[in-house]
């Protein structure tokens, strides 16, 4: 399809742009493993006081920071880059030239950006993971890989779609659009635990809300054996919904753009 | 002028920078990972000059010439290679705050006024910066605003200023402490022709109200004509010409340009003098001043003339033939 | 000093009359700062429910008050980023600070805290929906409350200090980010940001001791949330103190270094 095509094309351009700046790359490590590192405190703390939390055990939530980080890594190499390009351009008027090339609009300020070092977040979490896992001791077959890998893609999707929704709102209110942007970001730091240890209420926002839920803890629930029969039926379904709504509201908000004013 | 009396005394002042030297190509990028040459650029090279109280004097040069270098060492924004310099008895590059207090610099996009508060709020800092005495704070603050009539616009926030009324309110702000020694660095840019005037008579007015001396540069000759009665001129960090204005052109210039109409054409205007433009009517002519007057009278007398004027070249030319010039 | 004293004034009017014309996008930039505390407060909750009620000492209700109060301190510790002086020095905006007979480190003290003083109003409708939802145990004497306001601008005096001697070294190089990162680091887990300094391992506490980091953040909130005696909380104020002192010190010798090397290179 050409829509894959473009992307690897920009994919391609991304990464031989990020090759240049090579010092990019060590900064990147440095702030994985300082990231990891109070990551790591901060669970040993915890683990100072309890051997479990919420029904989940040790390597169990070593376990969900190691989706967390994973999940983030790839937040910040494929969406937040587009994402922010995309809020840039809205407020400044200059989104007309992505709009007026011939592929689809939203696919277009979708995969324009990559920032490949943030991959390295992508391998610390995996690296994380792995040792959790280990230690779990859960049996890891075919089945419960597939139910990984599908309940991380319809993550990113849901993350995708709730962070285009939320970048479009600056079409119609410019100024605080970015401070939203902070918003999640801080929200997003909840996805370090699984979500069931908080309040009913919070709970049901960072599912419904914010889908922190669906891009960390399921994923890691798939792995861990805490997964309910029913959450990849309603993951599914959200993340049909939220496409959907995104691809409205997205429409919606370019309808209502003007473009930058004389 | 008495030494001991000048406002500005610089002697033999130089600034040289260190720049490292980059080439183009992957072989000269690699071999500057380990080994780093650099080249020793003068910006200023051993000026000296004299400025008396005040005087306003302008500083002309071409972009790069070493003005805004100047300016910067003698507001103590930058510390000399060498030389000495002395403003008001102090040198600048202590900073000391009784020397900050007595001078301004203005360079022209600066934006020093709080951008979301009416100016009259910036000026209230400003005041209490430059410990002003209220009474004398009003008097100046409110002096300034009819001069430059700015009552209706000092209470509405900056950001909804035009440039030029913006540059307006940063030169009152910038001289609510009645510095004695201004520095001016392009103070006009950018704005259009009656804004340039109206700063112009501003500074001519504070200059004669204070006594103040007034150190200038800009690109727009008008400034320079209108304020400078002495100019400096620079370039490649080197004083090519300190003189008066007139003098400039004497040296520099000692031409006159004639310009002649013509009923008829005319087969060989150049053994009159030097033809510089030429069309089917008119012809000019650049002749050296002091043949101006026999030149003219042979071509009243010999070619059918329907108009002729004698003219000083423009200012810009003479000037860039000083830029040009080799140096003292 | 009564110059100085009217230019704080004046410079904090400025500050306080620029900021309240951007209610919401400071409310914003508090709100989604709130989520980190938030997630600390619900995780410690939750291991001090397991424990049978509390952990290390402290019930949900303190760690409900002291991630409250944290929100606040947080702010207070809001200073000019040394990233920041990266940019202030490249791009020569410090020309219009040198040439003003006031040091530059006054002029960004007394305009952020005039800020504060924005924030901490805008601030308690926060704190009060917060203390809706997680209802915190807060039962301080006077003395503490003194204290602690005392405390938050002491915390904010000693930031101020760090980080501009932290962003004066970019007058030498710019390759500072990983420097940054790792003194962020080091900070969030010293200064009582994660947890409460008494959750700390012994050594930790130890060395958190000799480090100015408790004392921009635990010690204030402790002071209003926890039981300090009254030696705690004067010996708390002279640490800050100490600490306030060094760093003007050390601040006005780099400063001084790093102007020469300024004026000498240029910008």
């Amino acid at each position: 399809m050409r829509v894959l095509k473009l992307a690897f094309t920009y994919l391609r351009i991304g990464i031989a742009n990020e090759m240049q700046y090579r010092v990019n790359f060590f900064i990147q490590l440095l702030q994985s493993f300082v990231s990891l590192g109070t990551g790591l405190i901060g669970l040993a703390l915890v683990y100072n006081y309890t051997n479990e939390l919420g029904g989940w055990t040790r390597p169990e939530l070593l376990a969900v920071m190691g989706v967390y980080i994973f999940m983030g890594g790839i937040i910040n190499a494929a969406i937040q880059p587009n994402m922010g390009r995309l809020m840039e351009e809205i407020q400044a008027g200059t989104l007309d030239y992505a709009l007026t090339k011939p592929a689809d609009g939203q696919v277009l300020v979708s995969i324009r950006e990559f920032r490949v070092w943030q991959l390295v977040d992508v391998v610390v979490g995996l690296v994380v993971l792995g040792i959790a896992v280990d230690q779990i001791h859960q049996r890891i077959g075919m089945l419960e890989t597939l139910e990984f890998v599908a309940a991380l893609l319809m993550g990113a999707v849901m993350i995708y779609c709730f962070w285009l929704m939320l970048t479009s709102t600056a079409f119609w209110i410019v100024r605080v659009s970015d401070n939203i942007i902070n918003l999640f970001q801080g929200v997003y730091a909840a996805g370090r635990w699984p979500v069931t240890i908080y309040p009913n209420w919070l709970r049901l926002g960072l599912t419904f809300l914010v889908p922190v839920a669906f891009a960390v803890t399921v994923p890691a629930e798939t792995l861990t054996g805490h997964l309910q029969p029913l959450t990849l039926l309603e993951a599914a379904g959200l993340t049909l919904l939220l496409v959907a709504l995104a691809r409205l509201v997205w429409r919606l908000g370019v309808r209502n753009y003007s473009g930058a004013s004389a | 002028m008495d030494s001991n009396n000048a406002i500005i005394k610089v002697n033999g002042l130089s600034k040289y920078f260190q720049v490292a030297v980059r080439e183009a190509g992957l072989k000269a990028s690699t071999k500057s990972l380990f080994h780093r040459t650099y080249k020793t650029v003068k910006a200023v090279d051993q000026i000296s000059f004299e400025i008396g109280r005040g005087e306003v004097v302008g500083f002309l040069g071409p972009n790069g010439a070493g003005k805004t270098t100047t300016l910067k060492m003698l507001s103590g924004l930058l510390y000399p290679t060498s030389g000495q310099v002395q403003v008001l008895g102090c040198e600048p590059s202590r900073r000391s705050a009784d020397y900050l207090r007595q001078i301004t610099l203005v360079m022209g996009n600066r934006n020093q006024l709080s951008w979301d508060l009416p100016a009259v709020d910036s000026f209230e800092l400003y005041r209490a910066i430059y410990e002003i005495p209220r009474q004398q704070f009003i008097r100046v603050r409110d002096e300034f605003i009819e001069m430059l009539e700015l009552k209706d616009l000092v209470n509405k926030p900056v950001r909804n200023l035009s440039l030029g009324e913006r540059m307006k309110m940063e030169i009152v702000g910038s001289l609510l402490h009645t510095p004695k020694v201004l520095f001016l660095d392009e103070p006009t840019i950018g704005l259009d022709v009656t804004m340039q005037r109206r700063i112009r008579t501003f500074i001519e007015d504070y200059n004669r109200r204070y006594s103040a001396t007034v150190l200038l540069t800009s690109h727009y000759m008008a400034d320079v004509e209108a304020l400078c009665k002495r100019v400096i001129v620079i370039n490649h960090g080197k004083i090519l010409f300190d003189g008066s204005l007139s003098q400039l052109v004497e040296r520099f210039s000692p031409l006159k340009t004639i310009s002649v109409t013509l009923s008829k054409p005319i087969a060989n205007p150049s053994q009159y003098g030097e033809v510089i433009e030429q069309t089917s009517g008119m012809v000019k002519f650049r002749v050296p001043k002091a043949s101006t007057s026999a030149v003219t009278a042979r071509i009243l007398a010999d070619l059918p003339v329907d108009d002729l004027t004698v003219e000083d070249p423009p200012i810009e030319d003479v000037i860039e033939k000083a830029f040009s010039h080799e140096g003292l | 000093m009564r110059h100085y004293l009217d230019f704080y004034l004046t410079s904090m009017k400025i500050a306080i009359q620029e900021q309240f014309q951007y209610p919401v996008a400071n409310y914003f930039y508090m709100i989604g700062m709130i989520a980190e505390p938030v997630i600390y407060l619900v995780v410690w909750s939750t291991v001090a429910t397991l424990q049978g009620g509390t952990v290390g000492g402290y019930a949900p209700g303190y760690f409900a008050a002291y991630y409250i109060v944290w929100t606040l301190v947080r702010n207070m510790n809001i200073v000019f980023t040394p990233y920041g002086w990266e940019m202030r020095i490249q791009r020569g905006q410090l020309s219009g600070e040198l040439l003003r007979p006031i040091h530059p480190l006054h002029s960004d003290v007394a305009y952020f805290a005039g800020w504060k003083v924005v924030v901490i109003v805008l601030w308690l409708p926060l704190a009060a929906c917060l203390a809706l939802i997680f209802k915190p145990s807060l039962n301080p004497t006077w003395l503490q409350v003194v204290v602690f306001f005392i405390a938050i601008w002491g915390a904010y005096l000693i930031r101020t200090m760090l980080l501009s001697l932290l962003g004066m070294i970019t007058f030498w190089t710019t390759r500072v980010g990983a420097l940054y990162e790792l003194f962020f680091a080091f900070e969030l887990i010293l200064s009582g940001r994660l947890v409460p300094m008494a959750l700390m391992p012994g050594w930790v506490q130890t060395i958190s001791a000799f480090l100015p980091f408790q004392w921009t953040f635990f010690f204030p909130i402790n002071a209003l949330v926890g039981n300090p005696t009254t030696p705690d909380l004067l010996y708390g104020l002279g640490m800050q103190l100490v600490w306030i002192i060094a760093g003007i010190f050390f601040a006005r010798i780099v400063w001084r270094l790093g102007i020469r090397r300024y004026a000498a290179v240029g910008n």
